[in-house]
């Protein structure tokens, strides 16, 4: 069941739901319109939106009250755990997929920023063992990632 | 003869087998050196400016909870099966050219409110600020809060009667 709710703003509904189902392994939940799509995974619902200008439907990807449009981007991303990192990004990088760093390895596991079609980021994470865990020096060094 | 209710606390008392795998798994649990269970809640990083800020923002604000402050540039926190990690921009988060990440954007965290336009107006006493206020949208009202870094927190009630009649949610 999917109980926390994330919004991502793409240029391409197609292309986002194309990316996250077949790389990510969210499942596509909805799909009414070229403007919007609704995916799971896991807790995880991601809810993509197609920027509109002020001539477009009412909506999650609406224009703000001085005009202004909504835009993919940013640096602020939800996370992904996988089990392989390593495996993970290989098959990504050989579909295609754009990385914005190499992979960094953290006090509580490795991560990796990737981007989505329209440049949002993507957090990739593979916690570090238990046992590399257990022999840090300081007890609360193990969150995944600062 | 009906037996008294309290015999079943006369009963002697049963040793219980220590299990020190379990009691040293809910240690590292509590010192923050476990991930959460696999498939468990969903995980959010958003950058922040001032983290005593952002902090007081999403715990006194929006209702959330603080798990874990190891560094002066990070926390954890918790709202429901969201995991929210903020952190403080540093050399940690430098990009290969050198690109440090910043606060903003428009992805944002979804938080279902039940009453929207009093969650509003309660925030916007506090000094809240809000990109838009309150519009309707498709089967839902929702508004877009922007935490003290300008990060987005998008704020919705459903419509009565909509999500009966259609099972899906807001566009």
């Amino acid at each position: 069941m999917t109980t926390v709710s994330v919004r991502y703003v793409v240029n391409d509904i197609d292309a986002a739901i194309d990316f996250y189902t077949t790389h990510l392994n969210f499942e596509l939940q909805m799909r009414p319109n070229d403007l919007f799509a609704m995916l799971g995974r896991g807790d995880l619902r991601l809810v993509l939106v197609k920027p509109v200008g002020p001539d477009g439907p009412a909506g999650g990807g609406a224009p703000m009250p001085d005009g202004k449009m909504q835009e993919p981007g940013g640096w602020n991303r939800f996370s992904v755990e996988v089990p392989d990192l390593a495996g993970a990004v290989e098959e990504l990088r050989s579909s295609g997929a754009r990385f914005r760093n190499d992979v960094v390895t953290g006090v509580g596991g490795k991560q990796i920023i990737v981007e989505d079609p329209s440049g949002n980021p993507v957090e990739l994470f593979e916690p570090i063992l238990t046992e590399a865990r257990l022999s840090r020096p300081t007890p609360s060094s193990g969150q995944p990632g600062r | 003869m009906t037996p008294d209710p309290l015999d079943a606390m006369r009963l002697p008392v049963m040793p219980v087998e220590p299990r020190p795998e379990f009691a040293a798994s809910l240690l590292r649990r509590l010192r923050g050196e476990l991930p959460p269970v696999s498939g468990r809640g969903a995980t959010v990083r958003y950058f922040v400016a001032d983290l005593d800020a952002a902090i007081a923002f999403y715990c006194h604000d929006l209702g959330f909870d603080e798990e874990l402050r190891p560094a002066p540039s990070f926390a954890m926190l918790y709202h429901g099966d969201l995991r929210l990690l903020l952190s403080v921009p540093g050399a940690a988060h430098a990009m290969p050219d050198g690109t440090l990440p910043d606060p903003g954007g428009w992805n944002r965290i979804v938080i279902q409110v039940p009453d929207l336009a009093a969650a509003v107006d309660a925030l916007r006493v506090r000094g809240a600020r809000f990109r838009h206020e309150i519009v309707t949208s498709v089967g839902v009202r929702q508004a877009l809060l922007e935490d003290p870094s300008g990060n987005l927190v998008e704020l919705f009630e459903p419509l009565a009667g909509y999500h009966e009649r259609a099972s899906r949610g807001g566009q």
